[in-house]
Parts: structure tokens; C-alpha cells; sequence
């Protein structure tokens, strides 16, 4: 035995470690790692799980359905109700809660639920005019100038929406 | 004297000896170890990459998502950019996609803006990037939305040194947030610069394709925000789906092919500025 002995040390030393990294392991890496790839398998379902929040404008017909006509049949259908509006998640979430409460009264506990427009910045974003964009998309320089070229009265401060519906572009 | 002193005895253990021993029990685990994980590799095909010759994923009939940009119907607005940042909570100043200006100039000057990712529309300054050397407006340009290229090689996943990003069977390439632990490896090794460090995770953030969107039978907020139907996203092994149908007729490019990332998202109408 007394030979062996050096080997019998360095083997229970050897069968320690490879102990004690394999339960550190056990712990360290997730059951389903490897199971599809070097990744944990269970993340895909996770990655899913998340809850849209742009809804489609086909959500907002149920409530908004004159607003929702005039916006489909108009001239202005390409941007969805969303776009200027924001995701309409919470803001349905809220409505469909508690549904004697008043309207305008959800908005405002809600703020964030739909964003505010203002009429002007969100125009900006597709027909303020620059050299890319082409002819058939209508665009201006500036309200000023597109106010005094069709005639209108300019005053500090005039917005699109003064003038235009946003929802058809129809000149009010 | 002690035994110790006596090494020219037969039945002792000399240091050399035991040494030879230890050596030769080493290099024999060493061989056997290798030998059974490549045996475990081969009967295992999970474990390596599932892939055909060509490079692309196994199996036709399963769902693989592409991506389609009509850069000639870009017209700029953001609305993309918006929407993914209000779908996705991407921080300010961070993006999943973006798009960039393109501006050309009388005297070949090309300048490239993206003020905030073009999150305003390009409204607040149109143009920005005017070169000093000319005072002339540009004599031509076009916007280029940009967001993860989704590759079939990917150096992103290469480089993970924790197995946080992985690939789906459908093409998508995810972060898992719970095995990221922020090191930023995958962030410099993106060539399309798609990847970012989220300030306030503390990970690494991405495109997704939307993906618990597009799981659930729904489009990616950047398509369907697009009023000008400039992003294109559907499953392209499907040969009668919209995007098998544009990739048909189309002469489309992808970024920076040189590298050979064999990205699945696919451009319409790109100058060799862009590439």
C-alpha cells in the first residue's frame, strides 16, 4: 500500500475537485442550456411571451368607428391611427377595465395611455419638404408660406390641423 | 538514514517515476476525454449548428423570416423609429433601427445624417450635413433604414462568451437577458453597429423582429407604422408569401456582403455609397 499511497492522494484530490466543479456547474448552468444550442432553450418561450402594444388600427374601429371611416376611406389611411397617437395598449386596457367611468376622465388618469398631438410636429415628420421626398407627396417649407399661398391668414403660432383634418386632410 | 535517502531502491516511488506515471495517466485522460466528446459531438447533431451545405437552416418547410427594405419608398418620416421605440422600451439616444439620410452634392461630396436616428422625421434639420466646401443644396439623395441584419453567420453569437445570444429556428437572432451579463463583446463585433449596451438593463439590446409579435401572428411595429410600405416582413419559405414574391422580382442587395454575415434582411434600390 505504502507505494500507492502518493497516487490514492492525488486521486481523492482529483475526485474532490472534479466534485466539486460539477456541482458548482449543476448550479451555475440552467437545465435547458443545450438542449436546442449553446443558448438556454427556455429564453425563445420568454422572447414570445412579451405583450404587443401597437394594437392596429383595426382595433380602434369598435369605439372611434366615424373617425375610423373617414380615416379609411380618406386620403390620409396610409399612417395608422397609432402612428400619431401612440400604441393604443394601455390605452384600451384602461377603457376596457372599468367601462361606466367618463372617457376624457381615463385619459387623464392615464396620460401616457395616448399621446397628445400637436397638430403640427407630427405633420412635419412626413411633409416637411426635402429633396428626397418625392413630388407626389405633399410637402411645405413652412406653414407661413403655404398659409399666405393659398390664401389663408397667417397668425404666430397657426398649426395644420387649424386648417386640415388630420384624419381625411379634408380642408376644413 | 531514512528510506527517503535511498532512491536506488526498486520497490520505492521515485520522484521521477512518479512523475513519468503522472504524465502518462494525463495524457491518456486527455485522449479518452477527446475521443468521447467528439463521439458525443457526432450523435448529437443538436449540439453543432444545424445547417445545409449551402449555409442557410435545414428544412424548407419551416418557418424562416425575412426582412425586405424598398429604399426608393423611404420617404423619411421615423414613424419606424417611434414605433420600435414605443413597442420595445429602447431608451433615448439608443436604437433598434434608425434611418439615414443619404445627401450628394454638385462637387461628389457625400454626406450621411442621422440626427436622432431620424426619430423626428429629419424635421428639426433637414440639412444638417451641408459640407463646408459648398454652399449648393444636394443634387440628389435618399434615406436608408437600417436595423439588425438578422445574418445566417453570425459574428454576433460567435463571440458570446456566456451563450446569451442565440439564434431561433426561424432565423431570428435574440438576446437572452437573463444569461447576458453586459460585456459588450457582441456590440464591437456587429458590423452593422445594430447592437447596443442598454444603460438601463445593463445588456446587450437588439432588433428582435419583434418577435413576441411576430410569434403571435403579427407584424413588427416598424412595418406596420410604415406609411409607405418601404419594410416588407413575412416568411420567405413560403413561395407565395409577399416578401417570396418582391425577393423574386427584385434585384435586391444586402449590406456589406464582403464580410459574408449572409444577412437576412435585404435592401431594394441601394447605391455603392450605401454598400
Amino acid at each position: 500500500m505504502g507505494r500507492w499511497k502518493h497516487f490514492v492522494r492525488l486521486l481523492a484530490l482529483l475526485a474532490m475537485a472534479a466534485g466539486a466543479f460539477l456541482s458548482f456547474r449543476a448550479m451555475a448552468v440552467p437545465k435547458d442550456f443545450g438542449t436546442l444550442g449553446h443558448f438556454r432553450a427556455s429564453a425563445i418561450a420568454e422572447a414570445a411571451a412579451r405583450e404587443p402594444r401597437h394594437l392596429g388600427s383595426k382595433e380602434c374601429e369598435d369605439c372611434h368607428d366615424s373617425i375610423y371611416v373617414a380615416w379609411s376611406e380618406g386620403k390620409h389611411s396610409k399612417p395608422q391611427c397609432e402612428n400619431c397617437h401612440g400604441p393604443g395598449l394601455l390605452h384600451v386596457k384602461t377603457v376596457s377595465e372599468d367601462s361606466t367611468d367618463a372617457y376624457p376622465d381615463r385619459i387623464k388618469r392615464y396620460p401616457k395611455a395616448l399621446q397628445p398631438t400637436t397638430g403640427i410636429q407630427e405633420c412635419k415628420w412626413c411633409h416637411l419638404k426635402t429633396f428626397e421626398r418625392p413630388a407626389t407627396l405633399k410637402s411645405i417649407n413652412s406653414v407661413q408660406r403655404h398659409v399666405e399661398k393659398t390664401g389663408g391668414t397667417y397668425t404666430a403660432g397657426s398649426k395644420c390641423t387649424d386648417c386640415h383634418d388630420p384624419h381625411t386632410t379634408v380642408v376644413k | 538514514m531514512s528510506p527517503r535517502s535511498t532512491p536506488s531502491d526498486e520497490s520505492e516511488i521515485t520522484r521521477r517515476k512518479f512523475l513519468e506515471v503522472c504524465a502518462e495517466a494525463g495524457a491518456s485522460i486527455f485522449v479518452f476525454g477527446a475521443v468521447v466528446c467528439t463521439t458525443a459531438k457526432l450523435m448529437l447533431p443538436s449540439l453543432a449548428e444545424a445547417r445545409s451545405p449551402d449555409g442557410s437552416d435545414k428544412d424548407a418547410n419551416d418557418v424562416i423570416y425575412g426582412f425586405l427594405i424598398d429604399t426608393t419608398k423611404c420617404i423619411g418620416c421615423g414613424s419606424c423609429v417611434r414605433a420600435c421605440k414605443a413597442e420595445n422600451n429602447v431608451p433615448d439616444g439608443y436604437y433598434r433601427t434608425w434611418v439615414e439620410q443619404y445627401a450628394f452634392y454638385e462637387n461628389g461630396e457625400v454626406t450621411v445624417n442621422s440626427a436622432s436616428g431620424g426619430l423626428n422625421g429629419f424635421a428639426d434639420a433637414p440639412q444638417l450635413d451641408i459640407p463646408e466646401t459648398t454652399d449648393e443644396p444636394p443634387v440628389r439623395g435618399f434615406f436608408v433604414p437600417k436595423l439588425c441584419n438578422h445574418c445566417i453567420n453570425t459574428p454576433c453569437i460567435q463571440v458570446c462568451p456566456v451563450g446569451a445570444s442565440y439564434k431561433t429556428k426561424e432565423g431570428v437572432v435574440l438576446v437572452d437577458p437573463q444569461r447576458c451579463i453586459g460585456c459588450g463583446y457582441c456590440v464591437q463585433a456587429c458590423p452593422f453597429g445594430s447592437r447596443y449596451l442598454n444603460p438601463e438593463t445593463r445588456i446587450a439590446d437588439k432588433c428582435t423582429w419583434c418577435y413576441h409579435r411576430i410569434t403571435k401572428g403579427l407584424q413588427p411595429a416598424c412595418v406596420v407604422s410604415c406609411p409607405a410600405k418601404a419594410r416588407i416582413f413575412g416568411n420567405v419559405s413560403d413561395p407565395n408569401s409577399e416578401i417570396s414574391r418582391l425577393l423574386a422580382s427584385n434585384r435586391v442587395q444586402v449590406l456589406k456582403s464582403y464580410l459574408g454575415t449572409n444577412p437576412r434582411t435585404r435592401y431594394i434600390g441601394l447605391d455603392s455609397e450605401v454598400l
